[in-house]
């Protein structure tokens, strides 16, 4: 029997496509609410990501509730750096209390990136250590030991990163990660598919089920500070080239062309188990890629 | 080494407003060796406070200098008690440590932090001091090939590592190398990766619940010495 | 004006104050090698600092007659001096001989005055003979010489060529003596010591030398034109003019041998040749003067000795066989043996044999005579088997050196005094410890190397024709060059404060010739022998443990600051700028010397012995006192004799720097003069930096108008 509905697709065998929103910074989730709207029923599960960036915002957990309300499945992005263990659990007992079933295990950047440069970094435990937490709730336990009235059950998930330059501690990593529960990962953006082949060649040894991460590049320039500056992502400078040749005002429509391309090349050639788009604020696009691309047809819970 | 950096010299002259004379009391161990409160800094923040003074045309305060071999064990304050008498506050130059122990030594008279403490750490090349020890209480050095993922990874954390490592340098700063990078290649050389491979339970953190007190004697009830 | 300089009483702890007044220096190699013990590197050390006035008075403290020195000691400190362990000695004799002629030793006079009644006679008025009525004289004794020739000076007048020690420069040291009140008695020679005690003398010092020349011992040895050397030099030097020919042939191998050949040249002979039964590294004479010899044309045939001399219408023949060098003998030289059927004839002029000197002591004089003739002594009083007679110099040693003879003069004079008060002989004076051990293969290698200005000497073609001085004397760049290349041997630092000590390691780090070490205990030490004196350690001890070993030096600048601090008060002249400058290079390089003599009314300058040895505290005390402005100038990386000093200051004026900046003093009123790229032109940038800091006052003292 499935923990969740995100779960049995994953156990279908079907293209899996996710996406994610990002929480407004405030009260007002208006936007929030439109993108979700727009989004539930063309993908297998929304991802609600957890103050990306260490910049402060509307929980995650809270998007995960809005997404339930408007019959959508969440996965439940929760990160280390801000909460306890004590804070964890909770949290994870009001998210299973709701329906909120799928959780992608996250140490989350540090404090020194985001808004808040001030803030006290918890980081109790790291993203390993929550999933091996999860599957200790499971079993009928807390942390300290104590027996939970009311066992959750999830299906949970990880990140992973094949594109970086030294791939064997992320490699280990990721064995600890599968050893420790991960049913699922969800990758950094990827842009050349040989370097998800040669993932792919190592993972698919496991039993787990990998979306290949798609980030919409907007210009040249953004290709460029995304391979200068955020680890796990590198930006072939063909592709770089790519962008900067169009003329202004293109750069986005380039950007979606390039991410469609590659969403079809990994299904085409079955690469891996499916895409996790991320639209990094435009979540607006994500429908035309998913048209572009062929995938999509309606979703019902 | 603990090591600590002097205060801005704006913030020490905010602190002695209300006194008059004032002691600039110098630390001859870590302080000295970490260059941040030795004699000579001693002698260099009485001579700054001096000239800021002569420039500011007023002659608030008047300043006198020792310095001790440390400030942490209270016998090396005894020497000062007629000293210490003599003015209205102690501008201390020692570790908070030794700012605490000459307080507590000397409860009647202001005493005032003139370094911030910083970490515990070591001297990398002249002029640079990195952190190595957080004093986590659970010492772990054995499994990560003596490359503390505490203090130099800026997570702190024991699976590493994180997403955030580029090109062997950590999120956080491009000249920072990644800890669990390090530790990686370390124990590659050494033949000891399964260490690496190993899944760590999450941190015990009762070492580290304030306050922190070790008690290093043997408390025996003379029955018990008596008998065996 | 607040916060006076730190007072001694104030300081940590009151003993150690009383323990950083002590000298820790150690005698340094030049020093102990001296007969004299000259304080050697005190005054070299002035000559780099352009002080030459100071200089000769440090060497007149130690040596009776410097000038005479100045020309002809043999220097057994260039000998000893370490700089050679890194490249060439340091040419001390030729520094002294700089201090003396600018420094105005001529000028000096010294005074004599009769305090005793006990009336010493000298016999003989060589240099033992004149140093002893010197410092008998300076005690106040009436002390009388006799001497024999009509001459005075002993071997300086009638050994010594002309060309090597000028007549004036004998001349005027014996008129101070004269002057002094020294009685000399020309041409009389003493026949009986009973006759200088019954004409009341107390006390006798017999320095007679070594005048008479040994004989080779072979046949046609009494031939004529056969002439002993010293005889020869002698009859030169008191103003006779022998006929000698034109091929001439000197047998022997020290100085008066090179000394006899040299004279044959300026006589006119056209060929000089030196007969040595050694080879070149056996030879005892001085190797320069073996070079200048080889220069202006003497030829020295090596492992040769003649063995018969024939006479025949006024031209000599002599037969000469060559020689082998075979087992070492007593002198630990390998013993010559003549080589069977090697012989080989020249035909001479003249034959000059100078293979050494003995004493001629009357036997009327009843005194113990020992081996080569000479005078039996106990070597501690100096005293002969006579009472009341002391013996010194080259009647006891046989041939040596001037300088030799000078400090048994000096020591005579004391034992004299002793015998005469009734006093036991003292001890002897405490000897500093001296300095012992080599430079190790790593500091040598940290000291730059730098070639060693030679004297400037006349060309040998000219030489060779009169007797006019050879030498000349240094200019003063080349005489403060020199001298800037000791090493300061023994005044280095030390870890005068092992409790300070925290152990951390910086004074090993800094040091530009990785002299500290961590010994087996992990304790710090810093070897004397391989100390360079820069005092980069003593200025960045967080601890101030560290202290350099000679007092002077290390309170010098807070000294200097607190004297700018006195004077600066009364003077009214505003703004008050001072400026730390080097000593060294304030003449070496001649930019600084500038910014010296054309320093403005209002500028203050505190003489530092180096830039490295300035400290932070020492910036911000100008300022304390007053300054508006503060100015560092030194000699510059390439110039200075030590490594890393740039480095150094300026950071400590970066230091300096940030704490002005917080104080909300502008950092342009520090700045740094020719420490890095030589200024230009000093003088123009210290006016644009005058300039500079006249404004800055002035916006400033308008600032203080506005808020009042």
């Amino acid at each position: 029997m499935a923990k969740s509905l995100f779960e049995e697709k994953l156990n279908s065998g079907k293209f899996l496509i996710t996406t994610e929103v990002g929480p407004p910074k405030g009260a007002d989730i208006t936007e929030m609410v439109h993108h979700i709207e727009l989004l539930k029923d063309r993908v297998d599960a929304i991802n609600v990501t957890d103050h990306q960036s260490s910049v402060m915002r509307f929980p995650s957990l809270g998007g995960c509730l809005v997404i339930r309300e408007h019959g959508g499945e969440p996965v439940f992005q929760m990160t280390t750096r801000d909460r306890n263990r004590l804070a964890l659990q909770a949290d994870l007992l009001l998210a299973y209390s709701r329906g909120i079933k799928n959780v992608l295990c996250l140490t989350g950047d540090c404090v020194a990136v985001g808004d808040h440069k001030e803030a006290k970094p918890v980081f109790d435990l790291d993203s390993v250590q929550l999933l091996k937490m999860i599957k200790v709730m499971e079993s009928g336990k807390d942390l300290g030991g104590n027996e939970l009235k009311g066992a959750p059950e999830f299906c949970i998930g990880a990140s992973v990163h094949p594109a970086t330059d030294s791939i064997e501690p992320q490699l280990i990593k990721f064995d600890k990660k599968v050893e420790a529960g991960a049913q699922f990962f969800q990758t950094q953006g990827i842009y050349e598919v040989n370097c998800l082949r040669r993932f792919m060649q190592y993972a698919s040894q496991f039993n787990v089920k990998i979306l290949a991460g798609i980030i919409v590049l907007a210009s040249a320039r953004m290709a460029q500070y995304m391979n200068d500056n955020v680890p796990g992502v590198i930006v072939p400078q063909a592709v770089i080239d790519e962008l900067a040749a169009v003329e202004k005002g293109k750069g986005l429509q380039k950007g979606i062309e390039i991410a469609v391309r590659l969403i079809k090349t990994i299904k085409e050639e079955n690469l891996c188990h499916g895409v996790h788009i991320m639209a990094v604020g435009r979540e607006g696009i994500v429908p035309d890629i998913l048209d572009a691309a062929g995938l999509g047809v309606s979703m019902h819970a | 080494m603990i090591v600590a950096e002097q205060k801005p010299l704006e913030e020490i002259g905010r602190m002695i407003v209300p006194y008059e004379k004032i002691l600039i009391l110098g630390c001859g161990t870590c302080m000295t060796v970490c260059g941040a409160g030795g004699e000579r800094e001693v002698s260099l923040l009485h001579r700054a406070l001096s000239v800021a003074q002569a420039r500011g045309g007023n002659e608030a305060h008047s300043f006198s200098e020792y310095t001790v071999k440390r400030q942490c064990d209270f016998e090396f304050l005894d020497v000062l008690v007629n000293r210490v008498d003599e003015v209205d506050a102690v501008l201390s130059l020692a570790c908070g440590v030794g700012v605490q122990v000459l307080a507590e030594r000397f409860p009647d008279v202001p005493v005032l932090p003139g370094v911030n403490t910083s970490f515990m750490g070591a001297y990398k090349e002249w002029g640079v001091w990195d952190e190595r020890c957080a004093a986590c209480g659970e010492c772990r050095l054995a499994e990560t090939a003596g490359i503390c993922p505490i203090t130099r990874c800026a997570k702190g954390i024991l699976n590493g590592p994180c997403a955030g490592s580029k090109n062997g340098k950590c999120e956080v700063n491009k000249d920072v190398d990644c800890a669990w990078v390090l530790i990686y290649k370390r124990l590659e050389k050494l033949g000891q990766l399964e260490k690496m491979r190993r899944y760590y339970p999450p941190r015990n953190f009762r070492p580290t619940h304030r306050p922190r007190r070790i008690v290093s004697r043997a408390d025996i009830s003379i029955q018990e010495g008596v008998n065996g | 004006m607040c916060s006076v300089s730190m007072d001694a009483s104030k300081s940590n702890h009151v003993y150690n104050v009383k323990k950083a007044s002590f000298d820790h220096t150690l005698m340094p190699p030049c020093q102990a090698s001296c007969p004299l013990h000259m304080e050697i590197r005190e005054y070299v050390d002035l000559i780099a600092q352009g002080r030459i006035m100071e200089a000769l008075q440090v060497i007149r403290d130690g040596n009776p007659f410097p000038s005479i020195c100045a020309y002809v000691c043999t220097h057994p400190c260039e000998d000893a001096c370490r700089r050679g362990q890194v490249d060439k000695p340091i040419a001390i004799r030729a520094l002294k001989r700089f201090a003396v002629e600018f420094g105005g030793d001529r000028m000096i006079r010294t005074e004599g005055k009769t305090v005793h009644g006990e009336k010493i006679a000298i016999v003989g008025s060589g240099p033992a003979g004149l140093s002893a009525a010197y410092y008998l004289r300076k005690s106040g004794y009436p002390v009388t010489i006799f001497e024999a020739y009509s001459e005075l000076g002993g071997m300086l007048r009638v050994g010594i060529p002309r060309y090597r020690l000028p007549r004036e420069v004998l001349d005027t040291e014996v008129q101070r003596l004269i002057q002094m009140g020294i009685e000399f008695k020309t041409e009389t020679p003493v026949v009986s010591l009973d006759l200088l005690f019954k004409m009341g003398y107390r006390a006798v010092f017999i320095t007679v030398g070594a005048h008479q020349g040994l004989r080779l011992g072979i046949e046609g040895e009494e031939s004529p034109g056969v002439v002993d050397g010293a005889t020869f030099l002698r009859e030169i030097n008191l103003g006779l003019k022998p006929s000698i020919g034109e091929k001439i042939a000197v047998v022997g191998g020290g100085n008066v041998a090179i000394d006899a050949a040299r004279t044959a040249l300026r006589l006119g002979a056209k060929k000089v040749r030196i007969l040595y039964r050694r080879s070149r590294e056996e030879m005892p004479a001085d190797h320069t003067e073996v070079e200048q010899a080889i220069e202006e044309g003497v030829e020295i045939l090596f492992l040769v000795t003649p063995t018969k001399i024939e006479s025949q219408d006024g031209q000599l023949g002599v037969t000469c066989i060559r020689m082998e060098l075979g087992e070492p003998d007593a002198s630990r030289r390998r013993w010559p043996m003549a080589i069977q059927g090697s012989e080989f004839h020249i035909d001479l002029d003249t034959l000059i044999t100078a293979i050494g000197q003995a004493p001629q002591v009357p036997d009327d004089f009843r005194l113990r005579i020992g081996r080569g003739s000479t005078v039996r002594i106990d070597p501690v009083t100096l005293i002969t088997n006579r009472e009341g007679v002391f013996a010194g110099g080259d009647a006891v040693t046989g041939p040596a050196t001037v300088v030799q003879a000078l400090a048994t003069g000096r020591q005579a004079a004391l034992r004299i005094d002793e015998y005469l008060q009734h006093r036991y002989p003292s001890a002897g004076k405490d000897e500093k410890e001296a300095l012992m051990g080599d430079l190790l293969p790593k500091t040598v290698e940290a000291i730059r190397k730098l070639s060693r200005f030679e004297p400037p000497t006349l060309p040998p073609q000219t030489r060779a024709t009169e007797f006019e001085p050879i030498e000349l004397v240094y200019d003063w760049g080349s005489a403060i060059n020199e001298a800037r290349r000791c090493l300061r041997c023994g005044m280095g630092a030390e870890i005068l404060f092992q409790d300070k000590c925290a152990t951390c390691l910086t004074c090993l780090r800094v040091c530009p010739y990785h002299v500290p070490y961590l010994d087996d205990s992990g304790t710090v030490q810093i070897p004397a022998d391989q100390c360079q004196a820069c005092g980069i350690c003593v200025a960045e001890c967080p601890a101030k443990a560290i202290v350099l070993r000679k007092p002077q030096d290390r309170r010098q600048i807070d000294e200097e600051l607190d004297h700018v601090l006195r004077s600066a008060t009364q003077s009214k002249v505003k703004p008050l700028i001072i400026g730390f400058c080097c000593q060294y290079g304030l003449y070496g390089t001649g930019a600084l010397a500038s910014l010296w003599r054309e320093a403005k009314a209002g500028i203050w300058i505190v003489p530092v012995l180096c830039v490295a040895k300035i400290e932070t505290e020492h910036i911000l005390r100008a300022f304390e006192i007053g300054a508006e402005g503060v100015f560092i100038a030194g000699c510059g990386q390439e110039q200075c004799a030590r490594e890393d000093t740039s480095f150094w200051a300026l950071q400590r004026i970066g230091k300096a720097k940030r704490v002005l900046a917080q104080i909300g003093l502008e950092v342009e009123r520090l700045q740094a003069f020719n420490l890095y790229a030589n200024e230009e032109d000093t003088a123009k940038a210290l006016d644009k930096f005058t300039e500079q800091i006249g404004e800055l006052y002035l916006a400033s003292a308008i600032k203080q108008e506005v808020k009042t």
